[in-house]
């Protein structure tokens, strides 16, 4: 007999697109009359406290100094932003090699604060919102459900394009990019697998960190952008959502100084806002267009001076409400953002700097709910024009807009909890 | 900021400011006569400016006029949020406003100049000058050598509120538990009736101004009972920071809400005399509003967090 209010732990990855995905379940979770509690790294203390879930922080070894995490912060930026300007084939040593490195280092020392803590807790069933595998999560023998907050891609397929290639699926550089992939991440790869054999897991092929969970998986790919598998994911154990937005506090569109024309919201997430340079760049032609932009610059407000009359800078907004009021949504390709600005109906201008990003990009395009433009490669002539065809684009806007009355009737964050509870009534 | 003829003189619309918190300290209640010589003697002004003061109470209908009786309160003057909402706002109002806005934005520089800012706004030389006196009094900007004046320093990034979160927290507990602390109670009665109804709203209908205009009032009241003067005014001068656009960030109704439960706790026990429960309870509330939170974080991206101070 199941019980009637189960405690779920949410375990998301120290970025705030899953931790607020998980966010967004969790609210569902909860109005269901589930426990659920977060397990989350150390500094994320706070955010989930804040929606009013417990919280239960992974201990660390070392925590920095204000100053040491300054200038660790400021090498780290300054070693990266020029990797951001490359081709994702490019980033695959440069960005991507020593990325997993970091994930990897991350799996090590959570193992046994990870285990404490499952079992302390007992959960009923854990949420894992990630892209390695924490073994002590496989070996806790809880339940466990896989959310997919990446971009489709993170589940391999001959019909999908590889992970992180930024590729079109029938791409002709596809078995290229697949070989450099796996060799740029192979010490990692290999290192992580000796992780697993000590926690008595078998080994992951090549090139996976991650194994589908052999209880649930939830896939954030809206039916708008979805792909055709050459294997079709069984569909008592995948479901896919349209989307999870959590729920947040309303938002006043300020007022400027030259107050008119449509609402263009741009966040490139909290390490995007770092490129200043870029920002800087995109303000100079905001300033020449007929738009109001909402600008999220993160905790560097004090990097940027003369800001134009029709763009407002601010630290921090609502997000989900905020896309609700604007007419587009330049963004970094991130799947939270992608999947928000879809929810909403905003056309997507996506200009992605890793990751994800990249691929969400390139099925912007395909599937026609925005643009891609690099980071790099543009004029502010070919900014002002996409960023004008795009406001201009009613065909687009009205297909977004029945898409996104599809999406409001079928809320992921409602079928994911639902799944989530019936995993432990089975 | 053309239209700045039509509006009301700035000195009437502070003395007509002053006459409603000297009604509220005094606890008039709607109907209450305004003899205009008790009203001149307890603003300490002549009994001239104060007819006009009134007569501008008049037209937005906080106050009301009989040939026969006089002035007599039209409202309820306990209820500040009322009061604030009738008067108008006069042309260096609407100045200080745009300018603070524009700084928020980086749209002005931390240097600004009388020239520049009557270049940028439309406005008169003498608008210009009161608004830059009226944002120096406020201990919002500096005199700099030469014709510019220099923003200060406003707890809008990280560091900047992790140390105003500090001296907060230093001070704060300190205005209660200083011998003579003294609770306005009419005051503290509003702030119960606004903060009660606030935390009844539904999310989707929260007010984010009107919780940002309590929680300011609600901590001001703690800062003006002090009884030590010096604490009182380094608080004041503080919480005035707050009033400027950008600083509350990183919010969502849930710890709104929780915010204003806490400042009800802490109003119960500052009602019941229990002032050392209230400090600590004022000291809890103040560090649960600032938890750590992420600066930066990413896939791959080192844990690096820095503070974000949220309402409280």
């Amino acid at each position: 007999m199941h019980k009637a209010n189960p405690t779920i732990v949410l375990f998301p990855e120290a970025s705030f697109g899953a931790a607020l995905n998980c966010v967004g379940i969790a609210q569902a979770l909860r109005a269901r009359g589930a426990r659920p509690v977060f397990i989350c790294h150390a500094g994320f203390s706070g955010v989930f406290a804040d929606y009013g879930f417990q919280e239960y922080q992974l201990p660390t070894k070392d925590p920095l100094s204000a100053s040491e995490r300054q200038s660790y912060w400021q090498a780290f930026v300054r070693r990266h932003l020029p990797h951001f300007r490359l081709s994702p084939a490019d980033q695959l040593e440069t960005y991507v090699a020593p990325t997993w490195e970091a994930i990897v280092d991350t799996a090590v020392s959570a193992e046994a604060p990870l285990r404490q803590l499952l079992a302390q807790l007992k959960p009923d069933a854990v949420v894992l919102d990630n892209v390695i595998m924490f073994p002590a999560i496989a070996a806790s023998g809880y339940p466990w459900v896989r959310v997919v907050s990446c971009a489709e891609t993170e589940l391999p397929d001959a019909r999908v394009p590889p992970y992180l290639s930024g590729l079109a699926a029938d791409d002709a550089g596809r078995a290229a990019f697949e070989a450099h992939y796996l060799a740029a991440v192979a010490p990692a790869h290999e290192r992580f697998n000796r992780l697993r054999a000590d926690a008595g897991l078998p080994p992951l092929p090549k090139g996976s960190f991650l194994e589908v969970s052999p209880d649930l998986n939830l896939l954030l790919t809206p039916s708008i952008v979805r792909r055709e598998r050459a294997a079709p994911l069984d569909p008592a154990r995948f479901i896919y959502l349209e989307g999870c937005v959590r729920s947040e506090g309303p938002f006043e569109v300020p007022v400027f100084p030259r107050n008119g024309g449509p609402l263009v919201y741009l966040s490139f997430g909290s390490l995007g806002a770092m490129d200043v340079g870029l920002i800087e760049r995109m303000l100079t032609v905001f300033d020449r267009l007929p738009a109001r932009f909402l600008v999220n610059v993160g905790g560097l407000r004090d990097a940027y001076r003369a800001v134009p009359d029709n763009v407002h800078l601010d630290a921090w907004f609502p997000q989900p409400s905020v896309v609700g009021k604007s007419d587009l949504f330049i963004h970094h390709g991130g799947n939270n953002s992608f999947c928000e600005a879809l929810r909403f109906g905003v056309p997507s201008l996506i200009m992605p700097y890793c990751w994800d990003g990249h691929d969400n990009a390139q099925r912007a395009e395909e599937t026609g709910v925005g643009r891609h433009l690099s980071r790099d490669g543009w004029t502010e002539e070919v900014l002002e024009r996409t960023i004008l065809g795009l406001l201009a684009d009613d065909a687009m806007r009205a297909r977004l807009a029945e898409n996104a009355a599809d999406m409001a009737s079928r809320p992921g964050t409602e079928m994911a909890a639902e799944a989530i509870l019936s995993l432990l009534r089975t | 900021m053309q239209a700045a003829a039509r509006r009301p003189r700035t000195n009437h619309l502070d003395l007509a400011q002053r006459i409603l918190d000297v009604a509220r300290q005094c606890g008039f209640e709607r109907g209450a006569h305004l003899p205009e010589q008790q009203i001149a003697s307890l603003c300490n002004v002549s009994r001239t400016p104060v007819r006009a003061a009134l007569r501008l109470l008049a037209e937005q209908g906080v106050v009301h006029w009989e040939a026969a009786a006089g002035y007599s309160l039209a409202i309820d003057a306990t209820a500040p949020a009322a009061i604030a909402a009738e008067l108008p706002a006069s042309a260096e109002d609407e100045l200080v406003e745009a300018i603070l806005r524009d700084r928020s934005a980086r749209r002005l520089d931390q240097t600004v100049t009388v020239s520049g800012l009557m270049r940028r706004y439309g406005a008169e030389r003498k608008t210009v000058l009161k608004a830059l006196q009226r944002l120096t009094e406020e201990n919002l900007l500096d005199r700099a050598p030469g014709q510019s004046w220099l923003f200060r320093r406003a707890p809008d990034n990280p560091e900047a509120q992790g140390e105003s979160s500090e001296f907060r927290l230093l001070l704060e507990p300190a205005a209660i538990l200083t011998p003579g602390f003294r609770l306005d109670g009419a005051r503290a009665t509003a702030l119960r009736q606004g903060m009660e109804a606030l935390a009844a709203l539904p999310d989707a209908a929260f007010d984010i101004r009107e919780f940002q205009r309590l929680d300011i009032d609600f901590h001001g009241m703690i800062a003006d009972g002090s009884a030590n003067r010096f604490i009182a005014d380094a608080l004041s001068d503080h919480l005035r920071l707050r009033r400027l656009p950008g600083i509350y960030v990183g919010v969502n109704v849930y710890r709104l809400k929780q915010s204003l439960r806490e400042h009800l706790a802490i109003l119960d026990h500052l009602e019941s005399l229990q002032y050392e429960v209230a400090a600590d309870l004022l000291r809890v509330h103040l560090r649960l509003s600032r938890n750590q939170r992420p600066q930066a974080a990413s896939r791959g991206a080192p844990a690096l967090f820095g503070m974000i101070v949220r309402p409280g």
